[in-house]
């Protein structure tokens, strides 16, 4: 349990770094930000594992389920990202019946899976603790490489490669993250869709020879000056983690609360998105 | 973790402590480099506001032929300005980021400057003769009515006071889009590398219009990123091979012989991680945060958060040598976290004959490994607790919160006092260092 409040105490000073980077004087750094998200996502990892630990049951088939309901819920642009958001897990998954009492699943099954990695991680035994609101959703999988490249690669699997230290583990963790967590959810997929799109615009040239008199083809890139709210800072997929704790911090107690299981999978399956980093804005 | 070097380890002394001493600092006086040149004759320091001080030695007296010269104020000058970049509505820092020396050519000294988005050649010039006696100008500049004229004399120069001048040669702009976090002059000493977290160009230093792009790690969609560029420096000898290093611990080797854009490393230097030491904050430790050649070419070292490590170019599996640098730490990376210490890029620099390494730590605290693979000595920058001609004593850290003569415990570590930039003279036994707000000096003691 007590892993649990560190790694969502965890969450929230990351989010706090990251806030605070956007009005630090000389512009966002980007390898500091990185690193922030990263831990981000580690502690986002831990601390859903618990959920959805249990929660691995036939993974092909309820997988292909979800893929499905992700892909019809999911705006095209968004391509990328949100399938890789479902990749992840092997044992878990989505499950629609996702059972309503989070205590029953144990990190013990899960952890099974993950072996070395996440058991570093996910020690406790966690219990569906609604108010993580932190816990965003979106973070859903900071994803095995295993279990990722094996489901996105065709999808063009993304930032997982950064996971890949996780190589040992993770499905379970992934998999804590695509089940519902109890709350965030309600992130709208809507929003994060156009985040995404416009933060992937920035066309990449690379030019051998750049020429120092010529405007920066890359500006839009660092170009977070006029954002005003963490939305823009993470991009899409940091969307649905951003609406929900700005907007509505009480509300994901509220929604994690509802213990119909149906409507939480379905809420998470339409807004799940890969992790990636902060950087998108970048 | 022992700190007694004993007989194999050289004995310093503290030398000098420039910048003030007081408790007052503001940000500007923070330092932010700090480099000797090539023969070790002057030592530039660079901070916060932009600013640069160069000191230089002066020449050995004959009255106390046991202690090399001291470092006096050579010169001062504003380096970088703020800037606004209005396009994308940030402010650029003029903090300067990194110094590095041109080897010297002629009377002139020249040196590279850079902030975070422009580098600057400097030419460092003295001035002792000036030209008098002109017919139609009077000594302090005015002219005179040419009608006044009655004679003609030839203008001689004449001996004045010594004054250094800066002048800034070359502005290289515009060229990155991210950070610069270092440069590197190539030993061909006509072109220089610059690196931010995605990109490094490389430059010629004729030309400021254009350079180069020889890396480039940025991912088509930026949501992809996963590791950016940390540190980067060419070989000392070979001047088509650089190194760099990233956020995730590994360091290529590149040579610019095999492509022009050198996304294909022809090493990578890579140590498998250890899975029993897995934590939150895993990744962000093994980022490296200085890469450095040793002065033979042969060996390369990094610094991470926790440890320094010795490579040998030629096997890229792991260091030959890995030291702790301050492995208590280990256990208190959350609330390093916290308090951002954890994003410290401490830098690390070689002995003049590669026989030693050394970096900095908190509370003031340096490191100094014998290259023999034994835990390396701690020792403290501290005018309080030093006198000068008298070796330092070795410091230990415990666990706990002891503090005694020679022993401190890990809660009573001052986090924000740091060493973060250090650099060793290249050919004698005189090592420069900032704290907060200070230049500290060390000599070797010769016996």
């Amino acid at each position: 349990m007590e892993y649990k409040v560190e790694a969502h105490r965890i969450m929230s000073i990351s989010l706090g770094k990251i806030y605070n980077s956007r009005v630090q004087r000389g512009g966002i750094k980007l390898h500091k930000n990185l690193l922030v998200s990263l831990v981000l996502r580690s502690a986002r990892q831990v601390y859903l594992s618990d959920y959805y630990s249990g929660v691995c049951l036939n993974t092909q088939h309820v997988e292909a389920k979800e893929w499905e309901l992700m892909d019809s819920n999911q705006e095209k642009p968004l391509t990328p990202a949100p399938e890789e958001s479902l990749s992840p897990s092997t044992d878990c998954n989505q499950n629609p019946v996702v059972p309503e009492d989070p205590e029953v699943q144990h990190t013990s099954q899960a952890v099974e899976d993950s072996t070395d990695l996440h058991s570093v991680y996910s020690k406790h035994q966690a219990e569906e603790e609604s108010s993580s609101e932190d816990s965003t959703t979106d973070v859903s999988l900071t994803s095995s490489p295993v279990t990722c490249e094996s489901q996105c690669e065709a999808k063009g699997a993304e930032v997982s490669s950064s996971d890949c230290e996780a190589d040992a583990n993770p499905a379970t963790v992934t998999e804590g993250n695509s089940q519902q967590p109890p709350k965030a959810h309600s992130c709208s997929n809507r929003k994060r869709t156009a985040e995404k799109t416009a933060s992937n615009d920035s066309p990449v040239k690379r030019t051998k020879v750049t020429s120092s008199n010529s405007s920066e083809e890359e500006a839009e890139e660092m170009d977070t000056g006029n954002v005003s709210n963490l939305i823009t800072i993470f991009g899409s997929s940091f969307s649905g983690l951003l609406t929900k704790e700005s907007s509505e911090p009480e509300a994901e107690t509220e929604d994690s609360d509802s213990g119909s299981g149906q409507i939480c999978c379905d809420q998470m399956l339409k807004n799940l998105n890969p992790w990636s980093t902060a950087i998108v804005a970048f | 973790m022992e700190g007694d070097g004993g007989s194999e380890f050289r004995q310093w002394c503290l030398s000098q402590v420039k910048g003030a001493i007081d408790d007052d600092v503001t940000e500007a006086d923070i330092i932010s480099a700090v480099e000797f040149n090539h023969s070790g004759e002057l030592l530039a320091t660079g901070d916060r506001g932009g600013r640069i001080v160069i000191f230089q030695q002066e020449q050995e007296s004959k009255a106390l032929p046991q202690s090399r010269g001291e470092y006096n104020v050579y010169s001062t000058f504003q380096s970088h300005e703020p800037e606004f970049d209005y396009l994308k509505s940030l402010e650029i820092e003029e903090k300067i980021n990194k110094i590095r020396w041109l080897p010297q050519k002629n009377a002139a000294h020249f040196l590279l400057s850079t902030n975070d988005k422009t580098i600057k050649l400097w030419k460092i010039s003295e001035r002792d003769k000036r030209p008098e006696g002109y017919n139609l100008k009077e000594e302090d500049g005015r002219y005179k009515d040419p009608t006044s004229v009655t004679t003609l004399r030839v203008p001689v120069f004449q001996p004045m006071d010594l004054m250094v001048e800066a002048s800034p040669r070359r502005v290289y702009a515009n060229a990155h889009t991210y950070h610069i976090n270092s440069i590197s002059v190539n030993s061909d000493n006509e072109t220089y590398l610059s690196a931010d977290d995605l990109r490094i160009n490389l430059w010629h230093l004729d030309f400021t219009d254009r350079s180069f792009n020889i890396v480039d790690i940025k991912p088509t969609n930026m949501e992809e990123l996963t590791e950016v560029i940390t540190a980067s420096e060419f070989h000392p000898l070979q001047c088509n091979t650089f190194v760099y290093g990233s956020s995730k611990g590994s360091v290529r080797l590149c040579d610019m012989r095999a492509a022009a854009l050198c996304d294909r490393h022809s090493k990578l230097f890579e140590e498998p991680e250890d899975p029993s030491a897995r934590s939150f904050f895993s990744e962000i430790i093994s980022s490296v945060s200085d890469v450095k050649f040793s002065h033979s070419g042969r060996y390369m070292m990094t610094r991470d958060y926790l440890t320094v490590k010795i490579w040998d170019l030629n096997m890229e599996s792991r260091p030959v040598e890995t030291y702790q640098v301050h492995e208590y730490l280990r256990s208190k990376l959350c609330s390093l976290y916290e308090n951002d210490c954890i994003f410290d890029k401490f830098e690390c620099c070689w002995s003049q004959d590669d026989s030693e390494v050394m970096t900095g730590s908190y509370n003031n605290f340096f490191r100094m490994f014998g290259r023999d693979g034994q835990p390396g000595m701690t020792l403290e920058a501290s005018w309080e607790s030093s006198s000068p001609r008298c070796p330092l004593r070795p410091w230990r850290v415990c666990a706990g919160s002891r503090r005694n003569d020679d022993e401190i415990g890990v809660d009573c570590l001052d986090f924000s006092r740091k060493i973060l930039h250090t650099s060793w003279h290249p050919q004698d036994g005189i090592i420069a260092m900032a704290t907060i707000n200070n230049l500290y000096i060390f000599q070797e003691k010769l016996n």
